[in-house]
């Protein structure tokens, strides 16, 4: 079994949502823990160690520079040719005075998958190799908090969205930025689901 | 505490074993805040003035939900046309236009899941206090719920912000943020944020025999 079992201290697990207590057992793979009183998850059995899931993390990373770095959407009008990429778009937001929005925008949907990717990198890299990275515990917390706000799948369908709304004002085509962005969606999301909490489990 | 104060409350005494939200670890916690052994997480019985707060930024969603939807959230110039766009309208449009599936998720995303979570929130925050055994198990499926949904109303903010970054023609036709994708935008983070507020432990919370 790819998972290793908790140490004998931590034999006990508590529900993060409603408090309750329940013994340790290994799940396996795919299987899901639910808390006996309130339902919600508490733990995923999964396959992902480590080296797989820095794999997973380094095709996030270039996934992410895919989708951030190209366009999204091209736009003909009378002529004239438009590329957006988000990172034009929010800063167009930006110069139009809506820094607000700009700077919303640009945290949920920039800045908090970049943490979410670098900072993984930063403990997963070492943590393959055997070793923990110095500030282990603070980049677990760092990405505990950012995991709520990271807003991917929701640009993606908000990007088709617009699209749809500019056919009627202009000739539209979707670009490769796009497609990133849903590939980068499911990457996130399959990382995500392994959690974080296992990850000490595998501290030398 | 006092000794009187300590027996009356004695049912709802801290436990002796909070688990870590952040790593996991279950660990001995001898008040009601500590930080884990582990990992250094705050590690809270209880999430410190988690109904106050939760109902400071559901009352504050709930006002900004108004100019949210009554103020255009963009402006478009089109051929020396201006236009204004409300939340609605933009979704009128998508309908008038065939899109009827867009236009559902749009609506969804953008007036019912706000206000569901607003009414979802207020409503988990009133009966913590005052119909503590109501329907337990349906309130934290409803808590849960609210949650995973959050961001999804973010939507509206990045078609806008898209569509302004997309439409730069000059003169020929342009888009901008209007003064309603502030109120909006507002609203779906103080939604999000009254969420991470309440503490969902208060569901199950035995009510006290004192009060």
């Amino acid at each position: 079994m790819m998972q290793p079992l908790p140490s004998t201290q931590q034999s006990w697990v508590v529900c993060e949502r409603c408090g309750q207590s329940h013994r340790w057992v290994a799940l396996a793979p795919r299987a899901v823990a639910r808390c006996v009183r309130c339902d919600a998850v508490m733990a995923r059995g999964h396959r992902l160690g480590p080296q797989s899931l820095l794999a997973l993390t380094l095709a996030a990373l270039i996934v992410f520079l895919i989708a951030h770095g190209s366009d999204l959407v091209t736009i003909r009008l009378a002529g004239a040719e438009q590329r957006t990429t988000f990172p034009m778009a929010v800063a167009t937001t930006w110069q139009q005075g809506d820094h607000a929005v700009a700077l919303l925008a640009a945290a949920t949907a920039i800045v908090a998958p970049a943490l979410f990717i670098t900072l993984r990198l930063y403990i997963l890299l070492p943590l393959a190799m055997g070793r923990m990275a110095p500030g282990f515990a603070a980049c677990l917390r760092l990405l505990f908090h950012a995991a709520h706000w990271n807003t991917v799948e929701v640009l993606t369908v908000g990007a088709l969205l617009a699209l749809v709304r500019i056919a009627d004002l202009a000739q539209a085509a979707p670009g490769p930025g796009l497609a990133a962005l849903g590939v980068l969606a499911l990457l996130l999301a399959a990382i995500e689901s392994a959690g974080l909490r296992h990850l000490w489990w595998h501290v030398p | 505490m006092n000794a009187a104060a300590g027996a009356a409350a004695a049912p709802q005494a801290p436990p002796r074993w909070l688990g870590c939200a952040c790593c996991g670890l279950v660990s001995e916690v001898p008040g009601a805040v500590s930080s884990c052994p582990r990992c250094a997480h705050v590690l809270h019985w209880r999430k410190p003035m988690s109904l106050q707060r939760t109902w400071a930024l559901l009352i504050a969603a709930a006002v900004l939900y108004v100019p949210a939807n009554a103020l255009p959230v963009m402006h478009t110039t089109q051929a020396f046309r201006s236009a204004e766009h409300t939340l609605l309208g933009g979704i009128a449009e998508l309908w008038h236009d065939g899109a009827w599936g867009l236009a559902m998720i749009v609506f969804i995303a953008s007036i019912a899941v706000p206000l569901l979570k607003i009414g979802a929130l207020a409503l988990l925050a009133w009966s913590a206090q005052h119909a503590p055994r109501w329907r337990r198990l349906e309130r934290a499926r409803i808590f849960g719920l609210v949650e995973a949904v959050g961001h999804w109303s973010m939507l509206d903010v990045y078609v806008v912000v898209l569509l302004a970054g997309m439409v730069r023609f000059d003169a020929l036709a342009s888009a901008e943020p209007g003064p309603g994708l502030l109120a909006f935008a507002a609203v779906v983070v103080l939604t999000m944020l009254a969420a991470h507020s309440f503490d969902a432990r208060l569901i199950w919370q035995e009510p006290q025999t004192d009060e």
